[in-house]
């Protein structure tokens, strides 16, 4: 099969759909020599609509304005946030993360907040907007898999989702750097980085959601408020309904500790089917090693415990299970999303 | 009668006659009388005696008298006085007295037994007293205490009360010094406070507490610790006496030293002890306790030991078990190995981790979900 001239004309596709001109990346492609995979340039070219476009640019700038916010609050009152006797205290430099003076929320706040923004602004019109517009049986008339188009896509989005938390979380490190002029140490550097990567899962899942829904849904507006929606019922509706539930069957004082125990493990279950719980419960462990059990304790298993940080590796295991909910809802919509995409008849208008 | 007779006779007229002419004399120049109620005084050495003296005129004309006492062994000292003043000679007035007052001062280096002294009032006129010293008299330094031997152990400090007593007729500073062994350590405390001399007045007594510490690493023993109290001109010497028994000393803890370990909750953890006998007897009853957290399990094998030598040590296992509900992090599990005497505390800084099982079923979870992925891809990518 001759490569390049297919893959000039899916470039010429993608130039069609998404009516902007040929871009340089089209034009190397023509001139060099070496031949790209198609998925790759499929991928290529939904990173740069992205970046170019204005949706990513006002969701990133909305996204960094408020994380220098955080971090601005968080620089002026990391000096109070170091107390003697403190088990966190050779963890300073994470506090950047975590510190807030109750004005402004911390940045950890912030990224469990926006990130689902920020997944959903990309993903929602991601197939619906091209079987709209015509072009997406005009591509799959071209050589190539079906489904590198919804993979693509997904790539593409996280790719540059990854780039920005990554960066943001790098300006912190790196203001931090230089307004504390204290360097992370290793671990404190991992764990950065581990909260990174499940920030980009986290957002992986929202994405994952809003392309499942643009898969669903013909309207791309339709798409994003049932997106939306979800999100809002998320962060604002199901945890009323849990203290709803919560409280009518909530035991009276005078009930027996393992009584207590087991309410206390019903109601953080129902929460945790909320994914920002599950976010924002791994990364207060991952960033505050000092976090030992994200249930309820009894007195019996802190008699003779030390006040002290976890190990990472330690740290990791207490929020493997929330790590491995957040990865399996990821999956799953983008299974969903995948069956639907691939099963669906695609005809040209 | 015989001529014989007649001059015994005669003999006795006269001698009679002169007799008491002489009496007569004594009579008329006895109008002046010298009084003092107690004749013999006995003293100890260092003291001084006051006596009261009347000078009596029992005659008719005014007594001029010069006064001086004789008699007196070498290094006594005497004044006579009326009032505020020394007085050399007096006058009486017929029918009247006076009051003097003689003060003798007896010094401290004097031979026991007695002595005459005689108050000489003008001519004739003399008044013989007697200074018995009751003891022999001494120019010295005392120092005793009445408890100079003491017992105790290794860890406890010896006070012994001692008085120093300045028998010399000037005040004095003596220096205290005590010969201790080394790494004991001597201190002195007088009027309360600590000191290295000490200002004592003459013939006077100031107590002085004597506190002595022994070395860290003392022996079994008795240690004779000889205290001098020194001056410019006397010294004191006073030896005390310390008894050590033998110290109890026990020390727990791991042949490398080191105190914390990890943990898997819910399992259990043999870790290696040493009891170690580091005092100078011996050790009986070790008994091994611990304190725990709540449902962890403390075994010690064997579980008491019978006995240590001095210096010696014994191996002991003790298994931790973890609670399986533990928390990840740190725990602290105190051991302590006991004997009646002496204890000794290890506190073992145990990490919990959790079992790894979640964590594979998480990996196992999501390794499924990219199996799933891998399927449909294979199923459905390929058209």
């Amino acid at each position: 099969m001759d490569w390049t001239i297919s893959i000039t004309d899916i470039l010429k596709e993608v130039t069609t759909m998404t009516d902007t001109p040929i871009t340089n990346t089209a034009g190397k492609s023509r001139i060099s020599e070496r031949v790209k995979h198609p998925f790759r340039v499929i991928m290529e070219k939904e990173i740069s609509d992205h970046v170019s476009g204005w949706r990513f640019i006002i969701l990133a700038a909305i996204i960094a304005l408020t994380c220098l916010g955080a971090l601005y609050t968080a620089l002026t009152n990391i000096s109070q946030a170091v107390k003697p006797n403190d088990p966190e205290g050779t963890f300073f430099f994470l506090k950047l993360f975590t510190v807030s003076d109750g004005t402004m929320p911390s940045f950890m706040v912030f990224i469990s907040f926006l990130g689902p923004l920020l997944g959903i602004g990309l993903g929602f019109d991601a197939i619906n907007s091209e079987h709209n517009r015509g072009t997406l049986s005009r591509i799959l008339s071209q050589p190539i898999h079906r489904d590198y188009i919804i993979n693509a896509k997904f790539t593409a989005a996280i790719a540059v989702i990854s780039v920005m938390l990554m960066s943001l979380c790098l300006m912190v490190m790196g203001a931090g750097l230089t307004m504390l002029g204290i360097p992370p140490t290793a671990e404190e550097f991992v764990r950065m980085v581990l909260f990174i990567l499940l920030g980009i899962l986290y957002v992986a899942f929202w994405l994952n959601l809003a392309i499942l829904f643009s898969v669903l849904f013909r309207q791309p507006a339709t798409a994003a408020l049932s997106a939306i929606a979800v999100w809002l019922f998320f962060t604002v509706f199901y945890p009323l309904i849990v203290s709803l539930i919560t409280k009518s069957i909530e035991p009276p004082a005078t009930a027996t500790p393992s009584q207590l125990v087991a309410f206390e493990q019903f109601r953080l279950a129902l929460l945790r089917v909320m994914p920002n719980q599950l976010f924002s419960e791994a990364t207060t462990t991952l960033l505050m090693p000092s976090v030992r059990s994200l249930g309820p304790l009894t007195m019996e298993q802190l008699i003779g415990a030390l006040p002290g940080p976890l190990p990472l590796g330690q740290s990791l295991l207490l929020v493997w299970p929330h790590v491995t909910g957040l990865a399996a809802g990821t999956i799953i919509s983008f299974v969903i999303s995948y069956v639907l995409f691939m099963r669906r008849e695609i005809r040209p208008r | 009668m015989s001529p014989l007779k007649k001059l015994t006779a005669i003999f006795f007229i006269l001698s009679c006659g002169i007799i008491a002419g002489v009496n007569a004399i004594a009579a008329e120049t006895d109008s002046i009388l010298l009084y003092t109620p107690f004749t013999k005084i006995s003293v100890p050495p260092g003291e001084s005696i006051d006596y009261t003296i009347d000078v009596i005129n029992n005659g008719t004309e005014l007594e001029k008298l010069d006064l001086s006492v004789t008699n007196l062994p070498r290094g006594w000292n005497y004044t006579l006085k009326s009032g505020a003043w020394n007085v050399r000679q007096v006058a009486v007035l017929p029918g009247e007295k006076k009051s003097l007052s003689l003060r003798v001062e007896v010094p401290f280096q004097v031979n026991k037994g007695n002595y005459r002294i005689y108050l000489v009032a003008g001519e004739g006129h003399t008044l013989p007293l007697t200074v018995n010293i009751s003891e022999q008299g001494t120019y010295r330094t005392e120092f005793t205490t009445r408890q100079a031997n003491m017992e105790g152990h290794a860890g406890s400090s010896f006070n012994y009360s001692a008085d120093l007593q300045n028998r010399t007729a000037e005040a004095q500073t003596y220096a205290l010094r005590g010969e201790v062994p080394r790494g004991w350590t001597i201190t002195f405390r007088a009027n309360g406070k600590q000191v290295t001399s000490v200002d004592v007045e003459a013939n006077s007594t100031v107590n002085v507490t004597i506190e002595i510490k022994p070395a860290e690493q003392v022996e079994e023993g008795t240690y004779a610790i000889p205290v001098r109290a020194v001056s410019g001109s006397s010294s004191g010497e006073l030896k005390l006496e310390a008894v050590i028994t033998g110290t109890y000393r026990i020390e727990l803890s791991t042949p490398s030293g080191l105190l914390s370990s990890d943990i898997v909750a819910g399992r259990g953890k043999k870790i290696d002890l040493v009891v170690k006998n580091t005092g100078t007897s011996i050790l009986s009853d070790v008994q091994l306790t611990h304190a725990a957290p709540a449902n962890w399990e403390v075994t010690f094998e064997p579980k008491k030991i019978e006995s240590i030598l001095a210096g010696r040590q014994e191996n002991v296992t003790v298994t931790i078990s973890a609670d399986k509900k533990a928390i990840p992090g740190d725990y602290v599990t105190n051991l302590e190995a006991r004997t009646p005497e002496t204890s000794s505390k290890a506190s073992f800084r145990m990490s919990v981790k959790t079992p790894m099982l979640w964590g594979w079923i998480g990996v196992l979870i999501i390794a499924a979900g990219i199996a799933a992925i891998w399927y449909l891809f294979r199923k459905y990518g390929r058209r």
